[in-house]
């Protein structure tokens, strides 16, 4: 496996009330291509800030990430994030011109209609084939990040970044919707980095898991996943692994 | 459904303008006022007729319509261009904030003397006090529609590399489009009492004036009946402006989006 993308020595501050605030200490971890790794750890260890900075919402105090060799230094098409916000489709475009739009936008595809043939294969791999003219505000939670993550596929990313985008929804739908995600991975082979709380859902998606502390947001471990696919939580492995990473996360 | 609600609205209406003007034209006909104060619906119909026919309150419909579309425009671009710049700079928001508290309370007819004494009393003059009485809520609303554009659309403007022209028109516009559409709202009912207010202050400029001055007109000549149907026209054009342009583009566009405020 090959590295895509290089975090070092990565510290990030906040000022806060005239105080010098450590939110990120010392970051150092790589990502390998083709990898879905997770990063968990408790609200406040500052994984979605490391993920906005991997983004290029945000840049680091101290050190660097670099994507192929290159520092990033501000957003681009090569990363797209999906957030955790269930708002981020825009109200006033269809599902279809919600993953077009995009796609006109950078000109990319020579014409309207492969626009629109590209917008349409990656609502189908997120099941949103018969709801091309609905609105977001005519879908469920569910649906809206379904089409959020096809907007973000048919860009044709190098890392897909998800900052818990399923943290607003129930249980049933995150699970359907974890199973969606590693199937899309097994399509496509794309590199994710998924932000999560959830110890269950690291364990499921991922390939590794960067487990992180909070005060100051640290790495502790990163574990190496290499449980078979499909995953189940109630087999005996997955609840070993459960109790492993529980363990490191309550050190 | 809806289109059978919504004619079942109108027929209510109907039904109720027609108990109203049957309890009218029972007191005009009792004989109790002088038709001088209490004209009868046939005598304000007919006179309504008259002037449709002789072409005069069209002309004066057409003027007070010309002249609000035109006033609206400016009051849109002057309200655009000052919320734009209080967003973007702090110290253009103070200056508007200012602005807003000075101007906003100030009826525009209360303005009169002095844009008398700076326009005269042609159409300028009321074109003046309607855009003064359109800029300032209209202000209000936009700039609140621009800062309640939620963050996420930045972040995702940057994301997706969307050029300046695409972020404007594929963001900006459409996200603070429900607060624009209020803030015409608001605008179109208060430069239609103040176009109405102004004409019949300054009458006809030029030999040609408006619905106002049409009113105006009326209670010179003692013709009752003719200030019934001037109200009239005017509560006609209010309900057609309301019911047919703005309900009509909310449907298509912000009640579509799901976006009413």
């Amino acid at each position: 496996m090959s590295m895509i993308l290089e975090i070092k020595d990565l510290s990030k501050y906040f000022i806060a009330e005239n105080e010098k605030l450590l939110v990120l200490d010392n970051i150092n971890m790589t990502v390998n291509k083709g990898e879905i790794l997770c990063i968990l750890g408790p609200s406040g260890c500052g994984k979605s800030t490391l993920l906005n900075q991997i983004a290029g919402f945000d840049k680091p105090d101290i050190g660097y990430i670099k994507l192929n060799k290159t520092i990033i230094s501000k957003p681009e098409l090569n990363r797209i994030m999906v957030f955790q916000d269930l708002n981020q489709l825009f109200p006033w475009k269809n599902v279809l011109h919600n993953v077009v739009f995009p796609l006109k936008a950078n000109k990319i595809g020579n014409s309207k209609l492969e626009r629109l043939k590209k917008a349409e294969k990656y609502l189908s791999m997120v099941k949103l084939e018969d709801f091309h003219n609905y609105y977001p505000h005519q879908l469920s939670g569910g649906m809206k990040q379904r089409a959020a993550i096809a907007r973000a596929l048919a860009i044709n990313p190098e890392i897909l970044l998800m900052d818990e985008p399923f943290g607003s929804l129930d249980i049933q739908i995150r699970t359907s919707l974890q199973k969606m995600v590693i199937d899309i991975w097994q399509k496509t082979n794309i590199t994710v980095i998924f932000v999560t709380h959830d110890i269950q859902e690291a364990i499921t998606l991922s390939h590794r898991i960067v487990v992180m502390d909070k005060n100051p947001g640290r790495i502790k471990n990163i574990i190496n996943n290499t449980l078979p696919r499909p995953r189940n939580s109630i087999d005996s492995v997955f609840s070993e692994m459960y109790k492993k990473v529980y363990n490191l996360l309550e050190e | 459904m809806k289109n059978n609600l919504l004619g079942k609205r109108y027929l209510v209406r109907i039904f109720w303008i027609l108990i109203l003007g049957i309890i009218w034209e029972s007191i005009a006909l009792s004989g109790r006022f002088s038709p001088l104060i209490f004209p009868s619906v046939q005598n304000v119909i007919e006179s309504l007729f008259k002037s449709i026919i002789s072409g005069e309150i069209i002309g004066e419909t057409l003027y007070s319509l010309n002249l609000i579309c035109k006033s609206l425009f400016i009051g849109i671009i002057i309200a655009m261009v000052l919320s734009i710049l209080s967003v973007r700079s702090k110290v253009f928001e103070g200056l508007v904030e200012t602005l807003i508290a000075i101007a906003h309370p100030l009826p525009g007819i209360a303005l009169l003397p002095l844009i008398i004494l700076w326009l005269g009393t042609g159409s300028s003059a009321i074109v003046f006090i309607i855009v003064h009485s359109v800029v300032w809520p209209m202000v209000l609303n936009l700039s609140t529609g621009f800062k309640s554009i939620p963050n996420i659309y930045k972040q995702l403007g940057d994301n997706y590399e969307l050029g300046l022209f695409e972020i404007i028109r594929h963001i900006l516009i459409p996200a603070s489009f429900p607060y624009f559409l209020a803030g015409v709202k608001i605008g179109w009912a208060r430069a239609w009492r103040a176009l109405i207010s102004a004409e019949m202050v300054f009458g006809a400029a030029g030999g040609i004036g408006g619905l106002g001055w049409f009113i105006f007109k009326k209670r010179v000549f003692m013709d009752t009946a003719g200030i019934y149907s001037g109200l009239i026209v005017i509560v006609l054009i209010g309900i057609l402006v309301e019911d047919m342009l703005f309900n009509k583009l909310e449907k298509a566009t912000v009640k579509k989006w799901g976006m009413s405020i």
